[in-house]
This record gives C-alpha cells, structure tokens and sequence, in this order.
C-alpha cells in the first residue's frame, strides 16, 4: 500500500462511523464489553490522526494539505472533498483527544449503553468532518450530521429538564444552520462559475454588498454555536442537562465549530466584509466576556455557572478575531484549543462531583474537601487553568489576544484601551465566581446534611488519568507555548496578511513603508530580537 | 570553587523545587506507610542546600561585577524569548536571606504541624514560595517577574487556605487571591502597555531607556500607575491592604514568610522598576501618598487589634508604606535594607508569638498576660524582635529608618515627621503586644504555658542570633553609614520617637498603671481603627455588593428577556398551531377563503413596499 496516497481523513472520519454500525451487533448485556470496544475505536482513531499528522503533514506549509476529493453526486455537484490545515489541523487532533477521553468518561452510563456509544462514534467521525470537509454542501451535511447524536445523547441521558434542553438546542441550531445553506448557495452560484470547493471560494471575487449579506448570515448560524450574545440561551440549558461524557464533547468540541467555521469562512472568504464586522464582533466579544461572567456568578446551579464561563471565554476567540493581527488571531486559535482541554476538563469534573453529591445545586454542598481531596485538587487545578493563571495555557491564550489586539493597527489607541480594559475587568469577574464556587463545593465546614446521606467516595483511577491527560498539555502549552503555536502559525500568518491587504488604511501603508514586516507570530511574546 | 557555585546560582530556585516535586511522594493518597513526615525532611535537606548554595557563592559575588546569563527559552526565526538572570551581590543577599528565612520556619513547621495530617501539601507549598522568591530576585526581567508574583499569589492563595474546613479560611484564601490578582492584572496592563515604548522587558534595559526616554507625560503617568498597582497588592497597602490581615487564618509557619519576605516581594519590584516610575512625578507622588496612608493607618489600626497575628499582619502594612516613601523619594538603598530589617525582625516576632499561640490555644491578647517568667525565651525573641523592628540603636531597623529618614532631611521634612509618627506608633504598638503577652496578672488561658518542643524553639533563637547579629552583618558589609557624616539630628530624634512610643505604652501595658481593658475615650474612633476603617465592609457594600447586584441584574436579563424571548416565540408557535387547529373544519368553502384572504394580504404588503 503507498503510504503517501493513503486516504488518511477519509479513514479518520469513516472509521468511527462504521464502527459505530457494528455496536448494535456486539453481544453484550451489560455494556461492559461496548464501552472497550468505543474505547478501542477511539484509541485506535486517534493514533491514526497522531500517525497521518506526524508523518504526513508538513507545519511550515500554510496550505491545504492531506487532500483527498472524489466525486460524490455529479448532479449536485457535491464532492467528497477532506484536507486539512493549520486552522483545521489542531482541531481534529483536539477533537480526536477528546472524544477518545470523553469515551473513558463515561464508563458509568449504565443506560442503553449500546446506544450511548454507538451515538458517541458517530459524533467522532461526524465532528472530525466538521473540521476537515472542504466543501461546503459537505460542510453543511456534517455540520447536521452532529446535531442528530447529540439530540439523543441530551434527550435520552440528560437531567430532569432535559426534553426541553434537546428540543431548543435542536431547534436553534438547526435553524442557525439554515443560514449556512443560504449563504453556501448564494456564494455557490455567485458568478461564472458554479462550485462548492471552498479552495474556489475563496478565491472568487464577490462584490462588497454580496459580502456583507453572506457574512451576516453565517455569523448567524455561527454565533448561535459559539454562542454569542445574544443567541446563547441553548447552551446553559444544553449544558446544564448533558451528561459529563457529552458535555465535554459540547464544550470542548462543538463550541470550537463555531470559532473553526468564523475564521475559515467569515475570515478566509469574505475579507471585505470582516473589515465592516469587526468592530461588532468586538464589541460582541466583549459583551460575552463580561455579560456571562456576571451571569455565571448569579447561577446557583453548578454546570450552568460553568457553562456560562464557556460563553465567557469564547468571547477572547471575537477578540482575537477581530483584531487584524496573527497575533491575535494565534491567540484566538489557542484560546479555543486550551478552552477545549480546559472546559472538558471542568465538565468532567463537575460530573464526576454530581456521581457522588447527587446534587448541582451550590446551596446544598459545602465541605466536600475533605472527603474528597483529589477531586477537591483536581478542581481546583482547573479552576486555576480557566482563570488564566500563568504557566497554564488560557493565560498564554489571553495574553496572546491581549497584546495582539494592543498591537492591531486598525483601531484607534482610545478604542483600544477602552477594550482592553473592559476584556480586563472579565478577567477580573473570572476569578471571582471561580473561586467562589470551589469555596462552595470544598471549602468551609462539612454540609451534615450532604454528608450524612450520600457516600462521597474520592476520585478513581480511572477519573485521576483523565484529568492529567487533560492538565499536562494545559501546563504544557502554558510553559511552553511554541509546542502548540508552531504547529499552525503558517497559517494564521497568511490569513492576517491576506486580512491586511482588504484593511484600507494598512494595505496603503504595506505600499509605503516596504511590506510592513508582520509582527513575528509568537508564544506569549517576550522578546522580539528587531 | 565559589565562582562556579556563583556562576550556577540559577540553580538555587531549582532545588525548592526538587523538593516540591518529590514532596508528592508522601501525599497521604500515594504513601501510607510513612505517614507524610519525609516530605518535610526533604524539603528541610533542599532548602539548606539551596541557603548553602547563596552563603558559598556570595564571596565571589562581593565587590564584583554582576554576572548576567541569558537563558535561551526558545530561539526561533524572528522571535527570541528569553529569561535574563542577574546573579550580583544585591540578588545572592536577597536569595540568602529568603533561604535562611524558609529554613528557619520549615524547621519551625516541623514542630508547629506536629500533629497535622497535610505536612506533603504544607512543604511544598513553601517549597513553592520559596522557588518563586528565589527565581524572582534573580529573574532580570519585568515579563517574568509578573509571572513569578502570580504563582505566589497562587501560592498564598493555597497556603492561606490550608486549614480549608474552617468558615474564615475560605473567604481569607479567597480575598488574598483577588485582591492580588486586581493589582497583579494592572501590573499586567502596565507591563504590556511599556513593551511598546521600550522595546525591552529587560529591567537593567528599562533603566538605560528610562534616562533618556522622552515620552508623552499622560501615558507614562498611566502606565506607572498600572505599575504601581501590582505591588501595591502584594504589599498590601491601603486600599488593598484587606487580605494580609485574613491571611493571618493559615498556619503560624506560613505567616512567618509571609509577613516577612513574601510581601517584600512587591517592594522589590517597586525597586526595579523605580527608574520607570520616576519618570512621571505623579506615580512618585502617587507611592509616597500611598505609602504614607498605609504606614500612619496600618500602625493605628495595628495598636487597635487585640488579635495578636493581626497586630503584627498591619505592622506589615505600615512597613511596606515605609519602602512605599522610600521608592517614591528615590531612596532604593533605603528600601531595600528596610526590607532585609524588617523581614528579620518580623520574622522573629512572628515565631515568638506563634510559639505561645501554639500552646497556649489562644492568640487574643486580652486573654494572655504574665508570661515572661514561664516564656522567657519567648518573651525574649518577641522582645528583640520588637526592638529590632524600630529605630532603637544598635539593632537594624534603626539604621534603615535613619537611612531612610536622613535621605528625606533636607528634601522632604514633612516625610520625616511621618516616619518619625510611624516609628513612634510602631513602638507603641510592639511593646503592647510585648506586654500584652508577657506583663500583667496570668489569666486562665496563661495558667500553664511551658516552652515548646526543641523544634520550635531551635529556629527561633537562631533568627533571635540572627537579629541581634544584623548590625555587625551590616557593619562588615560596610552598610551602615560613617559616623563622621552620621546626621546625629536624624538619629537623636528617631531614638526618641521610638522611646517615647515604648514608654507611653510600657507604662499602659506593661506597668498595668490603667486598668485594662484599656480604650480611647472615643469608641467611635476605637471602632474605627479596631475594624480597619470599616474597609471588609465598605467593600463588602460597594465592590462586592455592587457585582453580586450587578450579576442578579444580568441573570435576570438573560433569564427573563432574552431566554424569555425565545421561549416567547416557542410558545407562540405552539399556540399558532394549537389556535390554527381549529381552522381544519373540512369545507372547502373556508379554505378557499382563507387563501384569497391571504393573497391579498401578501399583495398588500407587497405594494406596500413598492
């Protein structure tokens, strides 16, 4: 077999999917046997990203690379068309990580197992082609594709409210989706020439007006999955009813969709417009920042004040977005990858708290600390991470953001500050109901009335190695950013220099003052050596 | 031989770290066997190893010129990232004096958490703290020295909450936590907002760029005050102050750090980044104004407190207002041999104490009394550090503050009467504590109190000898000043304040001449200053109150417009379909109606917007 045509992605995404249609046909009774065989799949599947990654993909190249495209339905012209690159790249290995922990996660779902993980790998392989499709009718199917299992996984497996919850996650984002397929269409037909590759939308030349109604409608459909201000309300209830296995798929993985979706077609295809919108998604992103993190400190309901701190914290991707530097947009690529590890890693632990409270309101615990003092530390190691605490990766995401948007030559110095210091005072609102919340779960005196009816068991094996299979790349990219910045800033080097050419005021400068030399795009920066 | 070891003095932080790590060892989780002890014997090894390391290296450093090491992070194309170290007489003192210190109190934790179950979690945190001081006194850059206040931060913020099950333990790790992190976020601004005027993070570069930087007034201003703002928390000065006092809810071993070196950390910073500061009059201004309130404040409020940490905690304050003036009048000098005094003295008043809260249960001063002839060792290091920690010649606070106040004579009398003011009312506040514990009628929680266990006591003569030995230390560093140029004005009047301070309260505490408990005519005022000026709750109704509002305010919005849009518009549909139902009746008639009657309105509307 030649290892250099070898269809890598398209094994990738299929893979789980038709592992998946051979769960129902595993003679099992009591889900014992399905849960090593998802685990098995998942493994298997993420070794074959580390392995096509690793020997295949080469980091200096900012174009598409592992590309694959067969024609699928010549009437439609829709083409089975995968590769990846410096935006998608991370993301699939992300997305394999954490689907592959997430199946680890949940060896306790005792309910219909079968049908738990048989929905579990069909997310694998759906979320994978989110990431690594390139065209959009594809794009559009997979991106639906990942709503069906997640439907089930909330409705069947979810909390009390959990019809409700699947019903408006369901609806919302389907109907934010429509969007993608009008605007897909429209882009399609824009022109001469008819296609759906998105290497050829990019390249076509769509008049400023056509932009402007095509970015507003997938910056619809993308900040309903972001979420953004204010289109978010499905995900406190999504979240707040998921089960910990899911949650960290919607947390660590869907969430990125909608950043991976921005800067792929609002940013790469539509520059012109991205010019006109970023002031709004800054100010949007602002408004998340500061907007959920108030709202996280009023909840008294656990996984809501955390899903509220994911809203929170995605509003630094808006930020880096915005901010017309790679430096930013670097930041805002690291921010949704930390986010990932750092939210799965929280949900997890907040399921793994509700197994033994049996309760998520904050009222009724107190003092499990001392009981449990390895998921009392574990908790708060992740707390500390979400809170941008140097040496753990959300600080070098947020201080990348920071100084890139301090550095963005398209905003005036007062809008600057003015910014920075509003995204400050969310940092600041972090901590805050952060720390407040563990004083709630762990700290202060023993709740007698917790403690005297529920067996509050510290963590098992099993729980310890998830976490530390999420803490270590935290505190890895935290000292040492490069490890995770090097493997995608060709990338975001060429989409900034492709955005400074449609920015007026910059592209006139690159003429005058010699190609402006583009700020290195660098780990938190120290020293730059000009 | 000593130049290597100086040449590897970047090794120094290494070794608490070691310590930490190996530490984990003896979690109860993972080790049973041993029970947790080893974790604090190999800290113990570590940390003199690591003091060894400073005491060895320091005579090649002495009279010589700094050694500069870069370390190479990363070296990639268009990017260098690297850690600057400084290892110079200045930066191997500091480290010996923050490793001598940790010595000391580890030893004293030995005896101190005899009976606790998390000595693995406790010696590693110090390990940690100690790693962050020492890499941040050799750490040359202003990038990484915000990253290394952080980590203590984490640190105290751990430390503090050590004791996790008591209700006041909670809200003390808490506020040491935020109330750093807000200055330590300003101090970011500040450090990211000079990166583009300078071009360097690098603090002997700063000063080189700050001679002959020409910069617009109102943005330096801006940015030195967002410099200001990060030690001004780890100081704790007014009106971040709050946490050292709930700081003092972790363990005795922990607050002999803290009060001693760890809040130095931010008068190191503040040295550092003087040349900076100095560029703008106002942020000078500003330190001084700052440092002055927290100096007068933090004694009267000190005097006011009848917990004995407390006492000491606001004692700290003050101090630190003390190299607050001395940065802002540009005495860097004064600073920091206020600092080494302080932390001496401070220490040893801190072990002192502690040694009789351990075994007498209580720390309420008005509980204790008439221990002097069962704790003379105690009552002696609670005495010396006492003396030590004012302006009483010979001991070496006097010759700091003389320092200080002689820099001030001539340019800024004012000061020197603050000084003066603060010194006196430190005294005062001292020798109460002195008598407090040691004078008067035993009470019933004094009854029984013999000396503690070796482990305890051991470290703390030692830092007794240490203190008492300061001077001659400064003497044979050529520190103090000549005598022929002494400014005996300056001294006689220091002198004085402090012995009118110990007199005025000898003769209250000590001589039992007014009965106890004694108050200010004024309860007013004695509430004011017994309460902090109010400032837990003054936050408590502006900046806490005010989020804790504001958030209900948001989670209302979010619940109830802008979800209750959403809802809104489900529940409309479903009563859209529910009300439409009933349009079925099966005539043909009516639909034929209905779709007429729906042409015409889309018509209408159509031509309306033609």
């Amino acid at each position: 077999m030649d290892i250099n045509n070898f269809p890598w992605l398209t094994t990738i995404i299929l893979l789980p999917m038709l592992a998946a249609l051979v769960v129902p046909f595993i003679p099992d009774t009591d889900g014992k046997t399905v849960r090593w065989f998802a685990l098995a799949i998942g493994l298997i599947d993420f070794s074959l990203i580390s392995y096509a990654f690793y020997t295949q993909y080469d980091f200096a190249n900012p174009g598409m690379q592992l590309v694959e495209r067969y024609t699928w339905v010549e009437a439609l012209d829709l083409n089975w068309s995968v590769g990846a690159d410096g935006l998608s790249m991370p993301l699939i290995i992300l997305t394999g990580f954490i689907t592959t922990l997430a199946m680890l996660a949940s060896w306790p779902v005792t309910l219909k197992p079968k049908l738990f993980y048989c929905l579990m790998l069909i997310m694998y392989g759906g979320q994978i082609g989110v990431f690594a499709v390139q065209d959009m009718l594809l794009f559009f199917l997979f991106w639906e594709l990942e709503l069906i299992p997640i439907y089930l996984l909330l409705s069947i497996w979810g909390g009390k409210k959990r019809l409700y919850a699947a019903t408006k996650f369901i609806l919302y984002t389907a109907g934010g989706s429509l969007f993608i397929l009008v605007a897909a269409l429209a882009m399609a037909f824009y022109g001469d020439t008819v296609t759906f590759d998105m290497r050829s939308l990019i390249a076509k030349d769509y008049a400023l007006n056509f932009q402007l109604w095509i970015y507003a409608a997938f910056l619809i459909a993308y900040a309903v999955k972001l979420p953004i201000f204010p289109l978010h309300t499905w995900l406190p209830d999504a979240h707040g009813e998921a089960t910990a296995p899911v949650h960290m798929l919607l947390a660590g993985i869907l969430l990125k969709m909608g950043g991976y979706a921005l800067i792929r077609m609002n940013v790469e295809m539509l520059p012109d417009a991205h010019v006109y919108f970023a002031p709004i998604l800054l100010i949007l992103g602002i408004v998340n920042i500061i907007y959920a993190a108030l709202t996280s400190f009023a909840q008294r309901n656990l996984k809501r004040k955390i899903a509220y701190s994911s809203i929170s914290h995605m509003g630094f991707v808006l930020i880096g977005i915005a901010s017309f530097t790679d430096l930013g947009l670097s930041g805002a690529m690291l921010q949704m990858i930390s986010h990932g590890l750092i939210g799965a890693s929280l949900f997890f632990l907040v399921g793994a708290t509700y197994d033994r409270t049996h309760t998520l309101i904050l009222d009724e615990m107190g003092g499990v600390g001392k009981q449990m003092p390895k998921i009392f530390a574990m908790f708060t190691t992740c707390s500390l991470a979400s809170l941008a605490l140097p040496g753990m990766s959300g600080f070098v995401a947020e201080l990348m953001v920071f100084v890139g948007f301090s550095n963005s030559e398209a905003y005036s110095q007062t809008f600057k500050i003015i910014v920075v210091f509003l995204a400050a005072v969310g940092v600041i609102l972090t901590p805050i109901y952060l720390l407040s919340m563990l004083r709630e779960i762990f700290y202060g005196p023993e709740n007698k009335e917790l403690t005297s009816h529920e067996k509050l068991i510290d963590a098992e094996p099993r729980e310890v190695f998830i976490i530390a299979c999420l803490v270590i790349p935290i505190v890895g990219i935290g000292f040492y950013p490069k490890m995770i910045t090097q493997i995608y800033d060709s990338k975001t080097l060429e989409i900034t220099a492709r955005l400074q050419d449609a920015l007026p005021t910059l592209a006139e400068k690159r003429i005058v003052a010699e190609p402006m030399a583009t700020i290195p795009l660098t780990a938190p920066v120290i020293e730059s050596s000009r | 031989m000593t130049e290597l070891l100086a040449q590897s003095a970047w090794l120094i932080p290494c070794y608490p770290l070691m310590g930490m790590l190996l530490s984990i060892f003896w979690f109860p989780s993972i080790t049973r066997r041993t029970g947790p002890r080893p974790a604090g014997y190999v800290n113990l090894i570590m940390t003199f190893i690591a003091f060894g390391h400073g005491v060895l290296a320091f005579p090649a450093v002495w009279h010589h010129a700094s050694i500069n090491l870069e370390a190479t992070w990363l070296e990639v194309a268009g990017l260098k990232l690297t850690l600057p170290i400084e290892i110079s007489a200045l930066t191997i003192g500091a480290i010996i004096l923050v490793t001598g210190l940790n010595f000391l109190s580890q030893f004293y934790a030995v005896g101190y958490l005899e009976m606790d179950w998390g000595w693995a979690r406790f010696f590693s945190l110090l390990a940690l703290f100690e790693a962050g001081m020492c890499a941040l006194v050799l750490c040359n850059s202003l990038f990484f020295s915000y990253v290394i206040l952080e980590m203590l931060t984490l640190g105290t913020y751990l430390l503090v909450g050590f004791w996790f099950n008591q209700s006041l333990v909670v809200t003390g790790a808490r506020d040491a936590f935020l109330t750093k992190r807000i200055g330590d976020l300003f101090l970011l601004m500040g450090v990211l907002a000079l990166y583009p005027l300078t071009g360097t993070w690098n603090f002997t570069e700063l000063a080189q760029w700050a001679q002959t930087a020409q910069v617009d007034p109102k943005l330096i201003t801006l940015v030195g005050l967002a410099l200001l703002a990060g030690p001004m928390g780890k100081c704790a000065q007014f009106p971040l102050h709050l946490w050292l006092d709930e700081a003092m809810e972790g363990p005795i071993p922990s607050t002999i750090l803290r009060n001693s070196v760890v809040v130095a950390t931010g008068a190191w910073l503040l040295v550092k980044l003087e040349p900076v500061l100095a560029l703008s009059p106002t942020v000078m201004n500003a330190a001084i104004a700052i440092g002055a309130v927290s100096a007068v404040g933090g004694t009267l409020i000190s005097i006011a407190q009848i917990d004995t940490k407390r006492a000491l905690s606001y004692l700290v304050t003050a101090y630190m207002g003390l190299t607050f003036i001395a940065v802002g009048t540009g005495q860097t000098q004064a600073a920091l041999l206020l600092c080494l005094t302080h932390a001496m003295a401070m220490g040893l008043l801190v072990m002192g104490t502690g040694s009789i809260i351990l075994n007498n249960i209580t720390q309420d001063l008005t509980q204790l009394g008439g221990l002097w002839s069962r704790r003379p060792i105690s009552g002696l290091s609670v005495a010396i550090g006492g003396l030590a920690l004012v302006a009483l010649p010979p001991l070496g606070g006097f010759w700091a503050l003389l320092k200080l106040a002689d820099g001030l004579w001539t340019t800024r009398p004012v000061l020197v009467a603050i000084v003066l003011l603060v010194n006196a009312l430190a005294a005062f506040s001292v020798t109460r504590t002195f008598g407090s514990i040691f004078a008067g009628n035993r009470q019933q929680m004094s009854e029984r109190s013999p000396e503690n266990i070796w482990t305890i006591t051991v470290p703390m003569t030692l830092l007794l000898g240490f203190t008492l030995h300061l001077p001659i230390i400064l003497e044979s560093l050529s520190l103090l000043p000549n005598w022929a140029v002494l400014n005996k004005d300056v001294a006689l009047l220091l002198t004085w304040s402090s012995i009118f301070g110990i007199s005025i309260s000898g003769v209250l505490y000590i001589g039992q001449s007014v009965p106890r408990p004694i108050q200010l005519p004024w309860k007013p005022l004695q509430d004011l200053f017994a309460y902090d000026f109010y400032t837990p709750r003054l936050y408590r109704s502006s900046v806490v109150g005010g989020v804790d509002l504001i958030s209900r305010v948001t989670d209302w919005i979010d619940r109830y417009l802008v979800d209750g849009l959403v809802n809104f518009v489900g529940i409309a549909s479903i009563f859209g379909g529910e009300t439409l139902k009933y349009g079925n009746s099966g005539q043909t008639q009516f639909y034929a109606l209905t779709i007429t009657g729906g042409a015409i309105a889309l018509i209408a509307i159509l031509l309306a917007f033609l």
